[in-house]
């Protein structure tokens, strides 16, 4: 099988230690995470609709706090996954596409899709500074969906060059 | 039967073909890999027998759960020790799979771009040794829950497997994160 450019493959191992590492740091930190984003919650009460009633109060804190720990355990998970697919799926390109644009188009899809797990980390962060909707709404719009459809294009274009691929003599 | 894809490299090309690490690391890989399997399929077949093992060896040990002999207060500590006890079992089967492909990919990355033979062996080692002995923290976690109860059977995984391999995997992934940055850099 051919190697894929080197800048692909660094973000394939790139994007597989950051998933490590924020995996090991959320199971190592959890209750600093919750404080830290506790903290947060009270510094912003307008973006979170705080209400100063300690019952309603404690249920949105909750489910914000929630929110972030949700989304860094999907930065986690997709982080590995994601690595790996960049790896595989350009090896595939390097391997099977001809024509030295198309190849580039397909890195250049497959690598912006890679990096679609810190679309997670962009909404345990906004989540925390723009209120849970809000925050939520952000980054769907302007990361997970911009990124996720990278990568679902890039894989359709390996898929319909796999299929199009002269046999071996 | 249809035939293979032509390799747009040709199939003998050396300066941009991946290289295989050593026959060890794919067999630990794809072990590796089966383990994940079996124990997501075991899980499944066996689900009622794991539960009254660990049920009735937390029972034996009723001072490490905190049972009082009180059947309603005794099942609620029941139940939540069964459900981290099955979800130290489900991430086992999770993690392995990962960390089986997870090993597979960094490992051709060292083997192929690591030109130091030194520094090469290390990284495929680590990759190597950390990516297959996290998952099987997990597998200790579980089986420590219904001896030594939720919190000291984790911080026994901990420094038993998890602290040790998965740092080595961490630190061999950034390794080799290094490596590959400087390779782009053009040292």
């Amino acid at each position: 099988m051919t190697r894929p450019p080197l800048v692909v493959v660094l973000v394939a191992v790139l994007v597989l230690a950051l998933g490590e590492t924020g995996g090991a740091v959320m199971s190592r930190l959890r209750p600093q995470i919750e404080r830290y984003a506790a903290a947060r919650v009270a510094a912003n009460p307008r973006a979170h609709g705080l209400a100063g009633s300690a019952e309603y109060d404690d249920e949105v804190r909750d489910r914000a706090v929630y929110a972030v720990e949700a989304g860094l355990s999907f930065f986690h998970t997709h982080g590995e996954g994601m690595g790996l697919v960049l790896f595989f799926a350009a090896t595939l390109v390097a391997s099977v596409v001809p024509g030295r644009r198309a190849r580039g188009g397909l890195y250049a899809l497959l690598t912006a899709g890679a990096l679609f797990p810190l679309g997670y980390a962009v909404y345990a962060g906004a989540v925390l500074e723009l209120g849970r909707e809000a925050g939520i709404a952000l980054a769907e719009r302007w990361v997970l969906t911009a990124l996720g459809s990278a990568a679902i294009l890039g894989l359709a274009g390996l898929a319909v060059a796999i299929a199009t691929a002269r046999d071996r003599a | 039967m249809s035939r293979p894809i032509a390799d747009r490299a040709g199939p003998t090309d050396p300066a941009t073909a991946w290289r295989l690490p050593p026959r060890w690391v794919l067999l630990v890989a794809v072990l590796l890999i089966a383990c994940a399997e079996v124990g997501g399929a075991s899980m499944a077949r066996f689900k009622v027998e794991l539960t009254r093992w660990a049920r009735s060896v937390a029972l034996d040990r009723p001072a490490v759960h905190g049972l009082v002999g009180v059947r309603d207060v005794d099942e609620r500590i029941l139940d939540e020790m069964l459900v981290k006890f099955d979800a130290g079992l489900r991430l086992f089967h999770m993690h392995a799979e990962g960390m089986g492909l997870v090993i597979l990919a960094t490992t051709t990355v060292a083997a192929t771009l690591v030109r130091a033979a030194g520094a090469r062996r290390a990284l495929i080692l680590l990759l190597t040794a950390g990516g297959a002995g996290y998952p099987l923290g997990y597998l200790v976690w579980s089986w420590l829950i219904p001896y030594h109860g939720i919190e000291r059977g984790k911080a026994i995984a901990e420094w038993l497997v998890w602290i040790p391999f998965g740092g080595a995997a961490i630190a061999a992934l950034w390794g080799l994160a290094i490596v590959v940055a400087a390779r782009v850099a053009g040292r």
